[in-house]
């Protein structure tokens, strides 16, 4: 019975082209509609996750274990337990998931230059291999950044240089407390000046280069703080963290934290991005609701006479009720199966193409060089899409009930008697 | 003429002469407007939140500093009094005083806070406590004791990372520490004798904001204290920051500030010239929110194209029969297009008052984001999970207009689909 | 901001308290004022002059270091060079009244300490420069009453406790002194947080008499919260009211 009933609703869809099409035509595009939202959405929460990310976080941190909370610069990665830095940098590298890593070592200081005097937070880098992981070297604003060439070179943020009187090319102490217990201190050139519009980082990082800073603090070349990992994907880092941990960890103890643990103010944005997609994923269904309960209870009522006609001739009010609900979960179908295919090409152009937004951001200002309204990519979030279209079913599903029930409860003969 | 006048009234007629089916088209097409002023309240209302989120912890949305502070960032350049003066005064005067929800002047500098266990350089933030609740979120995340008020003048209030570094508590005592600011200018070039001052200070509350860099870094003191401390004569301060109503005032409330205090040597700036980081971030968004618009009308524009295309198809028979008693297609095409718009009309009505009783719910309770998420929120939230609805009258006129206009222009194609009606076949029955 | 780890701290009270703030000398002790008493003891070291041989040990979870150092003072002036170990030789540390720089050999240069820098652990000891810089007015800062009369540790002390005026800019809760009967020299110094708990202790030992006066030249402090960890120092040598010229308090080139 089931399979001839389906059958028939699939045979009544289609001796009515237009309607059916009109219906289809709302569902597939309301679907075509929340997947270009979804994919936006994505690629807004991933870009503001790259951005905070990528300045001077990076995406995964591997640190001895406890290193963090007390920053102590005992605890370093190599050296003391006899691990091998450049063999972890290797094995990390391996990770088909990870795009590059770096090495860093960071300290505490005073700045002292001609006349003042500052506490800084010091980073030593390696030239080379940080730029593939952070973006700082493209905040400079005057000099250039550290290079293998200037080894005693630094690179100060540009309100730390103001506050201290400092310009390209002064010289500065460093000074600082080294691992040794003694007080380490030398004199550096500064190269560099950036430019980052974080208060923190402009007021209070000086960059040099990881051998200038082991020496400064009186550490073996083979003790690191920090490797700062950037990944090809950035939503995997969750995942590749608990990887390598699990992984280095069975050479050296290990701690690898990715982003969500380093700055949970993004995580939180991430959250509130993820509920706004929700409630206007919501409304959206709701718009489709009222469409599509719109359409068929139209459809239910144009055909009352032939509906009465099908129970003049047997058919009970149940199967009425399953004639109706197993056309909607066709067309639903249908539909779902041809936005998805309109989908396909618009959701690969937004990730691959992106929205330039040049036009449409109004008010928006360019600033440090840096274009505030600009191209925006879209990032597929399959697990989105599949809400999406089960959303949709569900609620065309929904929408033909009230019209089924109506058509339940026609009686045959005025419903044959309906012009 | 006589002729519009009866298509109108025939219009109007052709609806009520199925009043179910029009009532049930109108209560569905008035709950796509509804949906739209909702979800354009609530994106809205995101927006302006998480721009107010953004600066309420750093300069609000337009800031007044001393010439070159933004550059320089050097604690030394301060505001005369004076000039406070007359910001604050002209910030009373009629249109800015609607735009303006909160003006907070202040004094910055670094200095250390010990403990009897430890100590830890500072930011210090010299406020008034009343004006200051009303700029920044920090007396909002209060999570022990309370933040300043007037009466207190060796109160500190302290992030709960700092707290912990310090391991201090409510009433625990702490000496502050700093240099005197000298008056920039005054600058020798051997910096002998700079006073360094002490004072002795309680810990009156704790904050919590999520942001490492304010819970182990900020530290609030009121104003006066700070001025003393900071050797401050007459009244100085770093900045005055203001909270507006409206993100999007900004802009204007600082042309007409700098215009006011034009000769002086301030700057004012946009919370996107003074925190670039977050306009960058921000800039998203907003552009956002202008796709998600067209994506809204796009939805409801299908709906009305939906509903309208359907009426006309079955009444085929009834156009036919129109036809056959001497209407001419234009006519017919005008009729629809008339009766969509009376629709339309209808809808819009009933929606306005759908969606803007929700929206009213939803500015003053909010929308619990938390509701959403059965996994639980990270338990920092920085950003309130609580989303307002924010509609302004532009925004509601420009969607009732848009509709209508599109209504309008998406019924010609059914109209014309009713025009072309042909005989005999339209009056063919079943 | 933390310079260096986080800081161990040892109340400059110790430092200062041994090293000198202009004022009289005291002599034998006796059931004078209690005020009095604990002026005379911050004015122990004080002179208008002293130059002294200093030792410091520095135990710590690390391991241990030793440090030597001639300190030269003279009113408010004082001015600290290390003379070993070999690293670290040639150090100087000067501070005129508020004002403190560093001489760095190394780097042949002079730094200035700004105020902002927290926990400048000097030479990685538990002295931190904030101790050096502070000055102590024990007198000013606290009133005193005597807690106890008798016998510690087979010894003849009085006990005072110091209790912070309501709006002096000090951290502790109270500090408890005890001094010897006899001769008024103090043996041993607790300082307490506001809950009343001992957050470190200093130990007084090893007296000797100099210009005539009966002073500790052992210090220890030790931080009540970390086990194992201590700094010591040691007065090899010490005078008083020598004549030092006013060119010992410059460092090269100061800028």
């Amino acid at each position: 019975m089931n399979g001839r009933l389906i059958q028939f609703a699939w045979r009544n869809l289609w001796r009515n082209r237009r309607r059916t099409f009109i219906t289809m035509a709302a569902i597939a595009f309301g679907y075509v509609m929340l997947l270009f939202v979804a994919c936006l959405m994505a690629g807004l929460r991933w870009q503001m996750i790259e951005n905070g990310t990528s300045l001077v976080m990076s995406e995964i941190q591997v640190h001895a274990p406890g290193y963090y909370p007390s920053r102590s610069i005992q605890k370093t990665l190599g050296g003391r337990h006899g691990t091998d830095v450049n063999v972890m940098l290797t094995a990390i590298a391996a990770d088909h998931r990870v795009y590059a890593a770096a090495p860093r070592v960071y300290g505490y200081g005073l700045l002292s230059a001609a006349h003042r005097s500052a506490g800084v937070e010091l980073m030593g880098i390696v030239p080379d291999e940080e730029p593939k992981v952070t973006v700082l070297n493209s905040q400079i604003v005057k000099g250039e950044y550290l290079t293998a060439r200037l080894p005693k070179g630094v690179v100060m943020g540009d309100s730390l240089a103001s506050t201290i009187g400092i310009e390209l090319g002064s010289e500065i102490v460093l000074l600082t407390q080294a691992a040794d217990g003694t007080m380490g201190n030398d004199v550096y050139t500064v190269v560099g000046i950036f430019h980052t519009g974080l208060d923190a980082v402009d007021r209070g990082l000086v960059l040099m280069s990881v051998a200038a800073l082991q020496d400064l603090l009186h550490l073996a070349p083979a003790r690191i703080h920090e490797v700062g990992i950037k990944l090809k994907d950035i939503t995997t880092a969750t995942a590749v963290a608990a990887t390598l941990q699990t992984q280095l960890g069975k050479t050296f103890p290990v701690q690898a934290r990715a982003w969500p643990e380093l700055a949970p103010e993004l995580a939180g944005y991430v959250q509130f991005n993820r509920g706004v997609t929700f409630v206007l994923f919501f409304i959206f269904f709701l718009m489709a609701v009222i469409g599509v309960m719109n359409t068929m209870l139209m459809a239910v009522f144009e055909r009352t006479r032939e509906l009465g006609m099908l129970m003049a001739l047997g058919m009970r009010p149940i199967q009425i009720v399953g004639l109706i609900l197993a056309e909607a979960a066709g067309l639903a179908v249908a539909s779902l199966i041809v936005g998805a295919a309109l989908g396909v090409p618009v959701l690969w152009y937004l990730q691959v193409h992106g929205l330039d937004l040049g036009g449409a951001t109004g008010e928006v200002v360019s600033l440090a060089g840096v274009v505030v309204g600009h191209l925006w990519y879209g990032r597929q979030d399959f697990p989105a899409y599949v809400e999406a279209a089960l959303g949709l079913a569900v609620t065309a599903m929904v929408s033909a009930l009230y019209p089924a029930w109506r058509a339940a409860h026609f009686r045959p003969t005025e419903a044959m008697r309906k012009v | 003429m006589t002729s519009v006048l009866l298509l109108v009234k025939i219009s109007w007629r052709n609806l009520w002469r199925n009043p179910r089916g029009t009532l049930l088209t109108a209560l569905a097409l008035g709950l796509g407007l509804a949906l739209l002023l909702i979800s354009l309240g609530l994106l809205d209302g995101g927006h302006e939140q998480t721009v107010a989120d953004g600066v309420r912890f750093g300069p609000g949305h337009v800031v007044i500093q001393a010439k070159g502070y933004q550059e320089s960032n050097s604690d030394e350049l301060l505001l005369p009094a004076r000039v406070v003066s007359a910001i604050e005064g002209f910030l009373q005067t009629g249109t800015m005083k609607q735009l303006v929800r909160g003006v907070s002047p202040r004094l910055q500098a670094t200095g250390l806070l010990s403990s009897a266990a430890n100590a830890s350089g500072v930011r210090i933030v010299g406020v008034v406590a009343e004006k200051e609740r009303a700029v920044s979120l920090i007396p909002q995340r209060m999570i022990a004791g309370t933040y300043l008020s007037s009466d207190q003048h060796s109160a500190v209030v302290i992030g709960d990372e700092l707290a912990h570094k310090l391991d201090v508590r409510i009433g625990s005592k702490v000496v502050l520490m700093t240099q005197a600011l000298r008056p920039p200018g005054a600058q020798s070039k051997d910096d002998t004798g700079e006073e360094m001052h002490s004072t002795l200070l309680r810990v009156g509350g704790i904050f919590r904001t999520g942001l490492q860099a304010v819970d182990g870094n900020i530290i609030n003191v009121p104003l006066p204290a700070a001025q003393t401390l900071l050797g401050v004569a007459d009244g100085q301060v770093t900045q005055v920051a203001l909270l507006l109503g409206q993100e999007g005032d900004s802009p204007m409330v600082a042309r007409a500030l700098r215009k006011q205090l034009a000769g002086d040597p301030v700057e004012v700036l946009t919370w996107r010239e003074s925190m670039p980081m977050l306009a960058q971030i921000l800039g998203l968004d907003h552009a956002f929110n202008y796709i998600m618009n067209g994506v809204i009308l796009a939805m409801v524009g299908l709906g009305i194209l939906n509903t309208i295309l359907m009426r006309v198809l079955e009444r085929r028979y009834e156009f036919g029969v129109c036809k056959a008693l001497g209407l001419r297609p234009g006519q017919l095409a005008a009729m629809v297009v008339g009766e969509s718009l009376a629709l339309t009309a209808i809808s819009l009505s009933l929606g306005l008052v759908l969606g803007l009783s929700v929206h009213y719910y939803f500015a003053t309770t909010g929308l619990d984001l938390r509701l959403l998420f059965r996994g639980g929120l990270p338990p920092a939230l920085v950003f309130d999970p609580i989303l307002y609805s924010r509609l302004s009258v532009n925004r509601i006129v420009w969607s009732v207009g848009i509709v209508f206009i599109m209504a309008t222009f998406i019924s010609f194609y059914p109209a014309l689909k009713a025009a072309r009606t042909e005989l005999p076949g339209a009056l063919k029955v079943l | 901001m933390t310079f260096g780890r986080r800081g161990k701290r040892i109340s400059v009270l110790v430092l200062w308290l041994a090293m000198l703030s202009a004022g009289r000398v005291t002599y034998a002790a006796s059931k004078q004022p209690v005020r009095m008493t604990v002026e005379r003891l911050a004015n122990l070291f004080s002179s208008k002059s002293s130059i002294a041989t200093v030792k410091m040990q520095i135990v710590n979870e690390d391991g241990q270091r030793d440090l030597s150092m001639k300190i030269w003072s003279l009113g408010d002036r004082i001015i600290v060079r290390i003379t070993d170990p070999p690293e670290e030789a040639g150090i100087a540390i000067l501070k005129v009244g508020s004002d403190i720089r560093y001489y760095l050999p190394k780097s042949n240069r002079t730094v200035k300490v700004p105020p902002s820098m927290a926990m400048t652990s000097w030479m990685g000891s538990d002295f931190t420069i904030d101790d050096l810089m502070k000055e102590s007015f024990l007198a000013r800062d606290y009133s005193v009453s005597t807690s106890f009369e008798g016998t510690r540790g087979g010894i003849a002390v009085y006990e005072y406790t110091l209790t912070p005026k309501p709006e002096a800019a000090v951290v502790w809760g109270k500090i408890i002194l005890q001094i010897r009967q006899a001769d008024a020299v103090p043996t041993w110094q607790g300082f307490y947080d506001e809950d009343g708990k001992l957050a470190r202790e200093l130990t007084f030992s090893q007296y000797k008499t100099v210009s005539g006066r009966v002073i500790p030249t052992r210090l220890v402090m030790q931080p009540a919260d970390k086990a194992g960890a201590r700094t010591t120092i040691d007065y090899e040598d010490i005078a008083f009211d020598v004549p030092i010229s006013e060119g010992t308090f410059s460092l090269p080139n100061a800028k």
